[in-house]
């Protein structure tokens, strides 16, 4: 178990400075609207996993994680969310997620995720930032906001490292599956 | 437990001095990471709460405590005092059970199957025993109403823990006010208790419960996640945490002389299938531990003969691999850990969308024949006490024709003889009244059509 891994997989996300100049030289920035459809995913084509380790489940064991894993059969692409408590709100940030990465496979640089990054900059970029970090609780919103304890929708300090591209991690298969809380 | 090697906790603690504690419970550190994040975002709400009433907080020193609450193995939603199941969130509490995923995945793979359904009653009963948070119908009841808006909900949940009564009703009333929708209501009562047993314990037998609450006696869908732990496997399967900090009346049944290790796992189970075809519940999801207690349950409501298919569900019933049905027609669909056991009969068949049922009447002929293949509604065991009335109790199945009169007569009949029954046991409570019951009328069938008659005493 390491934590490296999850560093391998940033390159995949161009948000280095490099990029987004380039994209700032060459590409007049595209208003939101003309933004490709999201790829549709097809159940046929994914497989879901809960990760929680092997072990008798049910009354036996009284598990935190949610961890929620997604192949794309036909890429070959690797999703990994584990960010909230809620596996309902992890399964479909993975899927999210995983859109955004075939469509990065598939555009390259028209795919909606580059383009917005290109317009993304300085202040909007800690805005985005944000709006990540909501998706992060979204979910645990559910219900009041009036009980005072209890309830874990702070707006919460992130720790840095796990801030946006720590959130999640991607990677290709044959690329040494990570095993998740080894016992 | 393995340890955990050092240089694992020099990088647990470079990237934060928390962390190390957490990895005790977490295993990892990817795992520690979200806790701590989960664990700072809960202080930062309780300062933020506790600011607005003009209180202030140590932040640090209550981060500090609930990190070390949780490194001694508290589990993280007894601290932070909810649990998410499905889209829901439910306040939990120590002393009452924290609600599972599988037993959520469940739930959600019965609605699924519901909420297709051509038809489905305008007023649907779903009781739910054992309810301890309220998370099952809580559960069934968003995803359904999420699906349908033309079934009124009317749900009953049962639970012998007040504690788990109180917070089963806090979650409902949360419920309630976000959705407000069906009918919700809890009882106390016991459902392992023989309604005919002394009744010494402060709670009431489930029927006698129904009875004393004016709650109708018949239920569509049947659902419980019973205790079903037998001792040996609670100190060998479950994890130290389970054992160290969650009820072991929500885990493990009652011992009861002369019972073997495995009986007393499985000890819910005959009661609850006897429940089942108590309020005729066309639908019964239970929760079990594993394939041999599936097994073990598929088998006993196998023999009871009322229902029309039996499946055993994984932990992920939803995803379609279904292994040929073994030994009395049984399938078991999913992946994973056996979960749960689905019964069906009667209509419950075109609400599930499966295929098979039962015409009405052979429906009521098996319901009313089953009563002579459990204990308590052994006919032979009428009149065990002096003082009780002997109901003519057919020995015999009546014929076609007279099927569905006798069966409705044996249905009274037997009503008549618990009630007598319970006025017997509280004879010495104060409690007993002597006003005639309904059922003690019974329905004859004469060339001037029915006729009721009144028992003789
Ligand atoms: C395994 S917990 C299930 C709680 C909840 N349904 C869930 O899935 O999270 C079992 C529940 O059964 C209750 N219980 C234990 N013995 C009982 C009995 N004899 N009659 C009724 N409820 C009982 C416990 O208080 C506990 O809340």
């Amino acid at each position: 178990m390491s934590i490296l891994p999850r560093l391998r997989l940033l390159p995949s996300h161009a948000s280095t400075p490099f990029n987004i100049l380039r994209a700032f030289t060459t590409t007049p920035p595209l208003p939101a609207k003309s933004l490709p459809p999201r790829p549709t995913l097809h159940d046929a084509d994914l497989i879901e996993k809960f990760l929680h380790g092997s072990g008798p489940g049910g009354q036996k064991i009284n598990k935190t994680s949610s961890a929620v894993q997604l192949k794309h059969i036909p890429t070959g692409i690797v999703v990994k969310y584990q960010d909230t408590r809620s596996r309902t709100v992890n399964r479909k940030m993975a899927r999210k997620i995983l859109q955004e990465k075939i469509e990065e496979m598939e555009l390259g640089e028209g795919a909606r995720t580059r383009i917005k990054q290109r317009e993304v900059s300085g202040k909007k970029r800690s805005a985005e930032k944000k709006r990540r970090r909501k998706y992060r609780k979204l979910g645990e919103v559910e219900g009041e906001r009036e009980r005072e304890e209890g309830i874990e929708y702070g707006g919460g300090e992130l720790d840095g490292i796990n801030e946006v591209e720590g959130a999640k991690e991607v990677e290709s298969v044959g690329d040494g599956a990570k095993k998740e809380g080894e016992k | 437990m393995p340890r955990i090697g050092n240089s694992l906790l020099r990088k647990a603690h470079a990237l934060d001095p928390f962390l190390p504690a957490l990895l005790a419970p977490c295993r990892d550190i990817h795992a520690a990471q979200n806790e701590l994040r989960w664990l700072r975002q809960h202080v930062d709400r309780v300062a933020k709460a506790r600011r607005a009433r003009g209180d202030t907080l140590a932040k640090g020193s209550l981060l500090r405590q609930l990190v070390s609450e949780r490194a001694s193995g508290k589990p993280l939603q007894y601290i932070l005092g909810t649990e998410y199941f499905g889209d829901l969130e439910i306040r939990c509490r120590s002393g009452v059970l924290i609600p599972r995923q599988d037993t959520a995945a469940s739930v959600t793979n019965l609605v699924r199957l519901l909420r297709d359904a051509q038809k489905l009653p305008p007023e649907l009963r779903l009781l739910d025993l054992c309810t301890g948070t309220g998370c099952v119908p809580l559960l069934f009841r968003h995803e359904l109403y999420t699906a349908r808006d033309d079934v009124d909900l009317h749900i009953l949940g049962v639970d012998v823990s007040p504690k788990a009564l109180k917070l089963a009703h806090y979650n409902m009333q949360r419920a309630h006010r976000s959705m407000p929708r069906g009918k919700m209501r809890l009882i106390r009562a016991d459902v392992v208790l023989n309604p005919f047993a002394d009744q010494d314990g402060d709670a009431l037998p489930l029927k006698v419960a129904l009875n004393h609450s004016g709650l109708p006696p018949f239920w569509d869908i049947l659902v419980s996640n019973p205790p079903y732990i037998s001792p040996s496997n609670y100190w060998t399967t479950t994890t130290r945490s389970v054992r160290g900090y969650e009820p072991k009346l929500a885990l493990v049944p009652p011992s009861i002389a002369s019972q073997s290790d495995t009986e007393q796992g499985d000890l819910f189970y005959p009661r609850l299938l006897e429940i089942a075809r108590d309020v005729e519940a066309k639908i019964v999801l239970l929760e079990v531990a594993d394939l041999d207690q599936a097994q073990r349950v598929a088998q006993r409501a196998h023999n009871l003969s009322i229902f029309d298919g039996i499946e055993i569900w994984r932990e992920r019933p939803d995803i379609n691999t279904q292994a040929p049905a073994g030994v009395d027609n049984v399938s078991i669909i999913g992946e994973g850990n056996a979960r749960s056991v689905l019964c069906w009969r009667g209509a419950g068949a075109a609400w599930l969308g499966k295929a098979t049922a039962s015409a009405g009447r052979d429906d009521a002929l098996r319901l009313f024949r089953s009563y002579g293949h459990l204990p308590h509604g052994d006919a032979s065991q009428a009149g065990t006490s002096p003082m009780e009335p002997q109901f003519d109790w057919p020995t015999t199945p009546p014929s076609e024709q007279d099927l569905p009169m006798a069966f409705h007569n044996a249905r009274i009949a037997r009503r008549s003889r618990d009630r007598f029954r319970e006025r017997l046991s509280r004879r010495g409570t104060g409690l007993w009244t002597d006003h005639p019951y309904p059922e003690d009328y019974y329905f004859i069938r004469t060339s001037f059509g029915l006729q009721k008659r009144r028992r003789k005493p």
